[in-house]
């Protein structure tokens, strides 16, 4: 071992507390990004499965150009491609059941039942899936079971082509999130034999590879089939996969954050390191010791650390994935019906990921002090010992961190909220540099107070807290970023809370909504046809109806959802906010001719003007739309959309079914009478559901509720690091104050003076925690909210009274915890002992 | 042949009105095997000359010839490498690391050199027997004496085998037994070891174990005492002390 | 015991001591016959009169033997009348004070302490008294220039004979 890894070694050995408390920074980081990494790709793998499935989406599907049958033989060439983990051959044809029944229709699809089940998941409810060698078995979903009469072994009579097949059903399934025309799964040859198609096809489903490149493995395909075959993509999927993308994303940043917060800690823990050291360093000096074999001693030790809390940090990450999914499954399975199969997946960009961020904070953090040590002149070793001299705030710093406040200011004013949000992290970055700085202030401004409660410990405290502005601004940053993510998440969840209140009232402000289940999902929606909206209109007790309609295109090479909206009715029965345009006028225009209401997800991508043309793609061809208004609602704002005239929309992309109807009724009328009437109507669209608007928005606030409570859940215990930042911060006082603490005790301090001594200081320096947590957390949340506007949210900001407080709360509470070890082992010193320590 | 040859060495600290002038036009020489000690009240100057040999510090003018090389014109790297290699530094707080064991604190500037962490055990070892300390070798720091760190920290000068001691008041810090114990040491360094010494000291008695002593006085020499002699000459003192009864 | 150098005396050094003890009385000298075999044998006793005196020794203090210092009357000369350099006197001394102490731990490191111990104790007592001389010359030379400052009294005139008559 090297004389490097050998002096780390002993010297972490020596102070035990201070190495556990450092290292621990590291594992909390690293389990939570080992931990979650390892646990994401089984979710995002059930979650893909599942939630395509029940939307009825599969990653690709082929079919023919032409809309007919093909040979069964095309499978192979599919099966061949890279990076497609399976593909199942399929036969669907839409049956009519006599009437009489209570459905009308099916969908009767030809599986093969291995790999069909690979594609598609399922779960089964009752009796058994369909098996190799079936021949006259069929099972089909609860709902239709249901709605049927349906039990196993009944008999289920299907028209084919010789007149009608007798199946036998072998098994109910749970019902996928697909309402419209339910499907019925039969054997493969059966359903060839049925329709007279005997060794044809009409679809081909496949599913991905979990890493596969989505266009890539498309592209390979189609230059596979030629020409002849069409692909069909899910651009919902798509969204879907993006979206837990982005929660990768979100859980990742949360460890780099918790890391970052090692980071501090660790900075402190080296600094102090060094301080101590200097006479040793001095020495090594003298001794012939270079400057890089200095850095190159401090930074083993770092090293050192680092390894120690990843390598502990990855077996709790670990523990904590296998313990999360068993907890989770039987959720899944029981709750959501989903099957979750997913084991914790370490692959090796997991393991080196974990290993970078905690290896790479930790000597990252540890470099600044190795550089400091190496400045550290021989001479240092023949000067006598010297306690640590009280530091002086490093005046540069506090100069360029007031100056990035300033600045981040100035961004607030400009009002140009992209440049706010990154004024936020200026913020943050800048409270980091003048920290130092600002302790002093704070800490007289607080130690006045707390000598009301702590008398004479108060102020010693106070005068200790101040002896090491940087090492407290440092302690002061590690919970500022914990307490302040609380703060500004808070801010944005009841801004957004509230904003979504306000969204929700205006574009779903109609009394009744008819909606279909999945409709969150976008695409795939079965919808109604325009009687269903007739018929409402004509029930007595209805003022008002307007629809909505949706189709597919695709504008300046983003794909765009078109919704189909009827300008006079939508105006008074849904609506929408608007950033460009004025209402009445876009209303107007969107009448006449082809015009376009433009969301602010595509205008965000694609700046555009009023006036201005943009191309859409159609089953017919290219046409060009007029942008006549840019504006947004609740349900499409996490997608490109445009909404354009229903008239339009029949005429250009041939769709006139209604997915969502919004009901308005009479002043007068009960809501209870309209709502049976309302039941009546929509009884032959099982793909509808009749929802109160007001039912419907508290269940929507309601799990935004619930989102935001377990995400709090997951910030308080992203602030734990800070209470290991106090106590880690207190020891090394206590340690460096070893004497000082047995001077008071020989004067005749007693246990308790000191113990409380040590609470005073630890309740200062949270409360420089909280000031400046409150400060840019506040700031942060603010910025955050109007980035939020950019996307065509308008949010007014709501102060988070209630989170000031808690992690007001927090924090204080924190203090007091992270002073209990430290307080102890102070008043527990040997007044001897403590005297002769060196 | 002459280890030390400064010419006309001066040191001076701060600027403007706050000029204090540590040393100035100091001309020494000490040969190989000669042990000299520097004496004087303290801030004449006696530790910034140590520091300007030992390449801890660099002169405002003047020049320090230490084996051949000229100090103050070496760079930051090859002075370290200096002081690696013909340097042995003893400290009046023995400046041993409390975390490693005698051994491994006397093999450290050979390890520093990048010596088999082996051999230099080794040799480190073997120094720590001539120094007088065998038994406690795998000891930290804080489980042996003053009188034993500071052997320690002799044996960790010795070891790679330097042309050039300093002691920086090696028994500041030692009671007049082990005073004595380390003062014979450098001695025999001198002596048996034919190393050149430099010592700095305020003890009278620990300076005359030296072979020549030179007073420094504000910043410059003012007096140097050669003591030559042998044992025996002593042992005729003590006679007519004896006879004087 | 206490080592070899601290008994080894010259005979001659012993019979004129012994001498000097008989003509005051402190001892008294018989002759013992040889019995043929070897020479006759003189022997000493001591005397009552000599056995009060060494009691009355061992129970005193003895006088320490104070500055009949040279040293110092070389240096108020050469204060006083400018003949010799006051720094000169000093740096002679000291290197003499320093050469004799160089010697003395030379010596005092080949006695061996498990059976020389009266040897080096002895050496010690020289050692710092040495060291005490030394400090002295030291704290002599910090306040030369003090002390030149400091006027040399002028003797006062006291005339001789009869005082004259005032007028």
């Amino acid at each position: 071992m090297s004389i490097q890894l050998t002096l780390a070694a002993r010297y972490m050995a020596g102070r035990k507390l201070r190495t556990f408390l450092t290292t621990l920074a590291v594992i909390f980081g690293v389990t939570i990004v080992f931990g979650l990494n390892g646990l994401l790709p089984a979710f995002s793998e059930a979650f893909r499965q599942n939630m395509l499935a029940s939307a009825g989406k599969i990653d690709l599907t082929v079919t023919s150009a032409s809309g007919g049958t093909f040979e069964a033989e095309v499978i192979a060439p599919v099966r061949s491609v890279n990076g497609i983990d399976e593909a199942t051959p399929i036969l669907r044809q839409n049956a009519i059941l006599p009437t009489g029944q209570a459905v009308n229709a099916v969908t009767v699809v030809g599986v093969d039942p291995e790999s069909f089940s690979q594609v598609r998941p399922h779960s089964l409810v009752l009796g058994r899936y369909l098996q190799a060698g079936d021949k006259n078995a069929l099972v089909l979903g609860e709902k239709l079971a249901e709605e049927m009469g349906l039990k196993l072994g009944d008999i289920f009579t299907l028209p084919s082509a010789a007149g009608a097949t007798d199946f036998a059903v072998v098994g109910v399934i749970a019902t996928q999130g697909v309402l419209g025309v339910e499907e019925v799964y039969v054997p493969l040859s059966t359903a060839q034999a049925m329709f007279n198609q005997a060794g044809r096809l009409n679809t081909i489903e496949a599913r991905f590879a979990a890493q596969a490149d989505r266009v890539q493995v498309a592209a390979a395909v189609q230059a596979q089939l030629g020409n002849r075959f069409k692909l069909g993509e899910i651009e919902g999927g798509g969204q879907f996969l993006s979206a837990l993308a982005m929660g990768q994303i979100v859980l990742n940043l949360f460890g780099v954050l918790a890391l970052a917060m090692g980071g501090f800690i660790i900075l402190n823990t080296f600094r102090t390191v060094v301080a101590e050291r200097r006479r040793d360093i001095g020495m090594l000096r003298a001794l012939g010791a270079t400057r890089g074999m200095v850095v190159g001693i401090i930074l083993a030790e770092s090293l050192l650390q680092g390894l120690l809390g990843t390598a502990i940090g990855m077996l709790i990450g670990a523990g904590l994935a296998y313990s999360l999914i068993g907890l989770i499954r039987p959720i899944f399975e029981q709750f959501l019906h989903m099957s979750f199969t997913g084991r914790p997946v370490f692959d090796i960009p997991v393991f080196i990921w974990a290993l970078v961020l905690g290896v790479g904070i930790t000597m990252l953090s540890g470099l600044l002090p190795a550089i400091s040590a190496s400045r550290v002149v021989p001479l240092e070793a023949l000067r006598p010992m010297v306690g640590v001299a009280a530091q002086r705030a490093a005046r540069r710093g506090a100069w360029v961190g007031a100056g990035l406040i300033g600045l981040a200011a100035l961004t607030l004013i400009s009002g140009a909220p992209k440049a706010a949000a990154a004024g936020a992290f200026l913020v943050l970055i800048g409270l980091v540099l003048a920290g130092p700085a600002l302790v002093r202030p704070i800490a007289l401004l607080f130690g006045r107070l707390l000598t009301v409660i702590f008398a004479r410990e108060g102020q010693i405290a106070q005068g200790n807290m101040t002896r090491q502005p940087g090492r407290a601004a440092i302690t002061a940053s590690a919970m500022m970023i914990g307490l302040a993510l609380i703060i500004a998440c808070a801010g944005m969840m009841s801004s957004m809370e509230e904003g979504i209140g306000r969204y929700l009232a205006k574009s779903m402000g109609s009394d009744f909504l008819l909606m279909p289940a999945s409709l969150v999902l976008g695409g795939g929606n079965v919808g109604a046809s325009p009687e269903l909206a007739q018929a409402i209109r004509d029930t007595p007790g209805v003022q008002d109806v307007t629809t909505l309609r949706l189709a597919n295109s695709e504008a300046r090479g983003t794909a765009l959802q078109l919704v189909g909206i009827e300008p006079e009715s939508f105006a008074r029965v849904g609506g929408m906010e608007f950033m460009l345009g004025s209402e009445a006028q876009i209303y107007q225009e969107l009448r006449n001719g082809r015009g376009i209401i433009l969301n602010g997800v595509f205008a965000v991508r694609n700046p555009v003007q009023l006036g201005e043309w943009v191309t859409l793609k159609t089953p017919d061809g290219e046409r060009a739309y007029q942008v006549v208004g840019v504006g947004s609602d609740l349900l499409n704002a996490k997608a490109a959309t445009g909404f354009i005239s229903q008239a339009n929309l029949a005429a250009d992309f041939h769709e006139s079914n209604d997915l969502l109807l919004m009901v308005n009724k009479t002043p007068e009328a009960e809501v209870t009478a309209v709502r049976s009437a309302l039941d009546g109507l929509v009884k032959q669209y099982p793909a509808l559901t009749v929802m109160e608007s007001t039912e419907w928005r508290e269940t929507m606030i309601g799990m935004f509720g619930k989102v935001v409570g377990s995400l709090y859940f997951v910030l308080i215990a992203l602030a734990i690091p800070s209470l290991i930042a106090l106590v880690n911060t207190l020891a090394i006082n206590v340690i460096e104050r070893t004497r000082e603490i047995g001077v008071i005790r020989a004067v005749g301090g007693t246990r308790r003076q000191v113990q409380r001594m040590i609470l005073a200081e630890s309740l200062l320096l949270a409360i420089l925690g909280i000031a400046f947590g409150i400060l840019a957390g506040l700031w942060l949340g603010y910025s955050l909210v109007g980035a939020v506007g950019v996307v065509g949210f308008k949010l007014t900001y709501f102060f988070p009274a209630t989170s000031v407080l808690i992690a007001t709360a927090v924090g204080l509470i924190f203090g007091v915890i992270a002073a209990l070890l430290p307080a102890r082992q102070a008043a527990q010193l040997q007044i001897v002992r403590a005297l002769r320590y060196e | 042949m002459a280890i030390i040859q400064t010419n006309n060495l001066s040191k001076v600290y701060g600027s403007g009105d706050a000029v204090v002038t540590a040393l100035r036009d100091v001309s020494l020489t000490v040969e190989t095997g000669e042990f000299v000690a520097v004496m004087g009240p303290s801030g004449c100057g006696k530790s910034t000359l140590l520091h300007l040999i030992g390449g801890l510090d660099r002169p405002t003018a003047g020049t320090i010839q230490l084996d051949g090389d000229d100090l103050s014109r070496l760079s930051d790297t090859r002075l370290t490498e200096v002081r690696r290699r013909k340097i042995g530094f003893v400290f009046q707080f023995f400046n041993l690391i409390p975390v490693l064991d005698a051994v491994e604190n006397a093999a450290l500037p050979l390890i520093l050199d990048g010596m088999k962490l082996a051999a230099a055990r080794a040799t480190a070892a073997e120094w720590l027997q001539r120094v007088g300390l065998d038994g406690q070798t795998s000891h930290r720091p804080d489980q042996l004496s003053g009188g034993q760190q500071q052997r320690v920290a002799i044996a960790r000068a010795l070891a790679t085998e330097p042309a050039l001691v300093l002691a920086d008041e090696p028994t500041g810090n030692l009671d007049s037994r082990a005073s004595d114990e380390v003062a014979g040491l450098l001695r025999q360094v001198a002596d048996e070891w034919q190393r050149a010494v430099l010592m700095v000291t305020h003890d009278p008695r620990i300076a005359a174990y030296a072979d020549r002593i030179v007073f420094l006085k504000d910043g410059s020499i003012i007096d140097q005492a050669r003591l030559n002699g042998t044992p025996l000459e002593g042992a005729q003192l003590v006679r007519d002390k004896v006879e004087a009864l | 015991m206490g080592g070899e150098a601290l008994w080894d005396v010259k005979p001659a050094q012993i019979y004129s001591t012994l001498a000097r003890l008989k003509e005051s009385g402190g001892i008294c000298e018989q002759t013992v016959d040889g019995d043929g075999e070897g020479p006759d044998r003189r022997v000493y006793a001591i005397t009552e009169k000599g056995r009060a005196e060494l009691t009355a020794w061992f129970d005193l203090p003895i006088e320490r033997e104070h500055q009949r210092d040279e040293v110092f009357t070389k240096l108020m000369l050469a204060l006083a009348t400018g003949e010799a350099e006051p720094h000169r006197i000093i740096q002679i001394q000291r290197t003499k004070l320093y050469q004799d102490l160089h010697d003395l731990t030379a010596q005092r490191r080949l006695a061996n302490p498990k059976t020389e111990l009266a040897h080096i104790l002895l050496l010690d007592s020289i050692v710092m008294h040495l060291e005490a001389d030394l400090r002295w010359l030291e704290m002599v030379e910090a306040r030369l220039d003090e002390i030149q400052r400091q006027p040399v009294p002028e003797p006062e005139l006291r005339p001789r004979g009869r005082p004259k008559k005032n007028s």
